[in-house]
């Protein structure tokens, strides 16, 4: 290989290093002095001369090649990230129905047996929500925050707590320093548009698979398309609730309420434990996908507002660029005529 | 129809409230008249992938949904 690129521009090289009318080609290809060794060298040194050669003859000026480039792949990314703003816009608006109409499914259960997240139980289990997807801000570093410090809390020589982890991205962040706690993962949970059926199978997976006192939910909750607020929920298991309900306090007044039917209290309770838990669930869930949603909106328009400001540095310098090498030509031109005629 | 008596039985047979209120819940989607029924069945697909992890690894992921062949 090398001796082909040797021989085919041997006489440039010849004529190169010899002014003198020797034939420096055959005389190289007809030594046996040069090695392989050597004619690999000359064959670097001449490609080397090759591409000076290939520069386009005449160029001053800095190419403007680079900078095109540029800002031909800013404006593809604009572009990618101001659809990905409007598809988010356009889902927000139909999950934003649906979470501030699931909101109704946990309120009477608050009404009647009250949010406790202070209740020191042995078991915890921290559910943390989180999206598949990344692209939407902060919204999942900040419930693996909150799910990391109820950790702290409720974790200690007599009580111990589990993470139970929705969601890829609180995954990933879960596996770097806390792996030993988690207890279950569950990803994939949006491929279809969330429905309560989906997610009480889900509640009904978690229950099934960990024991707890205290089931406590963290989520973001969405208050408008710019403002989610990290929410815990907790849910108790019918035990705790019992025990705290004879310890008075808040739940003291659960005595006060009726029972129908045959049932035991014991039996009721469960039951409400259970379906508080899915209605949690569900809640959280939506309420945690359309805060991802409102997210990805603002981080998806933020992106396109700040490749448009690139992307005007970029054309200001091009711009700056072109119009300085026009203007050194011109002056060429006008300077060379003015020398012949003046 | 469901009865108050029959919580123990449903109870005894490994089965929560939720799966119990599911059951519940899909009869009476199925009770539904056409074009109703299957728009309602069509909208609760379940899905998802469960991993349990022990001792700081996952196991096999599993797809979840003891319901979905009802």
């Amino acid at each position: 290989m090398a001796m082909i690129t040797l021989r085919r521009q041997g006489g440039r090289l010849a004529s190169l290093i010899s002014p003198s009318s020797v034939n420096g080609a055959a005389l190289l290809r007809g030594s046996s002095l040069v090695s392989e060794y050597d004619s690999l060298l000359i064959s670097i040194v001449l490609t080397w001369f090759d591409e000076l050669e290939l520069d386009p003859k005449g160029a001053r000026f800095v190419s403007t090649q680079v900078v095109r480039n540029r800002m031909k792949s800013v404006k593809n990314i604009q572009k990618i990230t101001k659809a990905m703003k409007m598809v988010a816009a356009s889902k927000l608006r139909a999950v934003q129905q649906r979470t501030e109409n699931s909101r109704g499914l946990w309120q009477p259960f608050t009404a009647l047996l009250g949010d406790n997240p202070s209740t020191d139980v042995k078991k915890n289990v921290i559910v943390t929500i989180s999206s598949d997807k990344g692209l939407c801000g902060g919204i999942n570093s900040t419930s693996v925050k909150m799910s990391k410090a109820l950790y702290k809390l409720n974790s200690g020589p007599e009580k111990e707590a589990k993470y139970v982890v929705l969601g890829e991205k609180a995954k990933a962040q879960f596996v770097r320093d806390s792996k030993k706690a988690i207890e279950i993962s569950i990803t994939e949970l949006q491929k279809y548009p969330l429905n309560y059926t989906q997610v009480s199978v889900l509640a009904d997976d978690i229950l099934k698979n960990v024991e707890y006192d205290a089931l406590r939910i963290v989520f973001n909750k969405f208050q408008s398309v710019v403002q989610f607020i990290p929410t815990v929920a907790t849910v108790l298991s019918p035990e705790v609730v019992e025990r705290e309900a004879e310890a008075g306090g808040k739940l003291g007044d659960l005595d006060s309420y009726e029972i129908e039917g045959g049932e035991t209290k014991g039996e009721i309770l469960q039951n409400l434990a259970e379906f508080q838990f899915s209605c949690t669930m569900f809640n959280g869930v939506l309420e945690n996908a359309c805060s991802e949603l409102g997210a990805r909106m603002s981080a998806m328009d933020s992106s396109s507002r700040n490749a448009g400001d690139m992307l005007d540095r970029l054309t200001l310098t091009y711009n700056r660029t072109r119009q300085a090498s026009i203007t050194t030509e011109l002056i060429e031109i006008i300077s060379g005529a003015s020398a012949l005629t003046g | 129809m469901a009865s108050n008596a029959a919580v123990p039985f449903w109870r005894s047979a490994g089965m929560t409230y939720i799966t119990y209120s599911n059951i519940c819940a899909n009869l009476v989607r199925n009770c539904l008249k056409e074009p109703f029924k299957s728009e309602a069945l069509a909208r609760e697909k379940v899905h998802f992938s469960v991993a349990k992890w022990v001792d700081g690894k996952p196991q096999k992921p599993r797809g979840g949904g003891g319901v979905r062949g009802l």
